[in-house]
């Protein structure tokens, strides 16, 4: 009767769901409705950015993946990327800053994984950063205070669903519309 | 007065400290001790096998190194194979710290591990520009004992990307033979 009551009280989760995106080459999995917009960035050596992002949100926990495109300047790649590291970071308090590796072998991308603590309690966010092929492409995760299981595994699940061996993806993965950019 | 004197003629003779420049490679740094240059390999299950070029002093059992690998043909991976030749550095080390490195606009990563076996404590730099991987590495071995020592960071923070910011007595680094 107990493990009923704990089930029914249970917040509804929605189901995870595959995406891909073959024209950006990626792919990545997570839950709730996805949308689609387009943003902005700005780096002092990146420059102004227009941002692909896909964004979802699923029991107060914000998941955001956001791309941009460097094609002109792929071999200043490892500065942007590391410059876009560190404005992520830069006045929060780091919990984690570690390597990132997706893909075996010579397929290998490397990156960071990083989870912090937003300012003024307004959550924790978890997130990792790679530059491939011109684009560099982040997942962040952030777990707001009303969700409040700061340690809750589907920050980890979201981030290190990212493939960019295609054929890693699973059969069914949803199809990602890439959104013009001016 | 006895104190300080014998103080003095106890402290081990430390070679002073040069500005080094590769008008070439882009990078300036300062090392004490004698220059030796050697060319190798680097290799990374990504990267393969890659030229490389060995700036090498020694000095007070601290062992300075300026490696510059050469990305020719894979430039654009450079993000990839910088986080490749950083986790390479570090694999099978006891990592003590991985922070943020910024040198003249480019980022990069600060890196100090104790080497297996008690073989010292090694302190690198790594940036990636221009189509190599520059790194400093400076390691501390157990005949120093000092682990501590500020010399690991006074040379991997001495490099610049920006060479107007080198002494104008920098020497110039030799260019590798052919």
């Amino acid at each position: 009767m107990g493990a009923m009551l704990a089930i029914t009280a249970m917040p509804a989760q929605a189901a995870w769901k595959s995406y891909i995106n073959r024209e950006l080459g990626f792919s990545f999995r997570v839950p709730g409705e996805l949308k689609t917009e387009i943003g902005t960035y700005r780096g002092a050596i990146a420059g102004p950015r227009q941002t692909i992002i896909y964004r979802s949100m699923e029991d107060n926990i914000e998941y955001k993946v956001t791309v941009m495109t460097f094609f002109q300047a792929q071999a200043e790649g490892a500065t942007i990327l590391g410059e876009r590291e560190y404005m992520f970071q830069n006045g929060k308090k780091v919990l984690t800053d570690a390597f990132g590796r997706v893909e075996p072998g010579k397929d290998a991308v490397y990156g960071r994984k990083l989870i912090v603590e937003l300012p003024d309690h307004k959550g924790r966010t978890t997130a990792a950063f790679y530059f491939t092929k011109g684009r560099l492409i982040s997942l962040e995760a952030t777990v707001l205070p009303a969700n409040g299981d700061f340690d809750s595994p589907d920050p980890g699940l979201f981030v290190d669903s990212i493939a960019f061996v295609l054929s890693r993806t699973e059969p069914g993965a949803i199809e990602l519309a890439t959104p013009k950019l001016e | 007065m006895v104190i300080a004197a014998l103080a003095a003629t106890s402290a081990p003779a430390s070679a002073a400290w040069r500005a080094y420049i590769s008008h070439p490679l882009g990078f300036a740094f300062a090392a004490p001790g004698e220059l030796t240059m050697e060319k190798g390999t680097y290799r990374g299950i990504v990267a393969g096998e890659r030229d490389a070029i060995i700036y090498r002093f020694a000095d007070d059992n601290i062992e300075y190194k300026a490696v510059v690998i050469d990305l020719a043909g894979k430039s654009n991976d450079a993000a990839t194979l910088l986080g490749e030749a950083e986790y390479l550095f570090q694999e099978d080390k006891k990592l003590l710290m991985d922070a943020f490195g910024r040198v003249d606009r480019q980022y990069g990563r600060k890196l100090t591990a104790d080497l297996p076996n008690n073989g010292g404590r090694t302190t690198a730099a790594f940036y990636a520009i221009n189509g190599r991987i520059i790194s400093l590495q400076a390691t501390v071995l157990p005949a120093n004992g000092d682990y501590d020592t500020p010399e690991m960071g006074r040379f991997v923070d001495s490099l610049t990307f920006f060479t107007v910011r080198a002494p104008d007595d920098a020497i110039e680094l030799p260019e590798p033979p052919k």
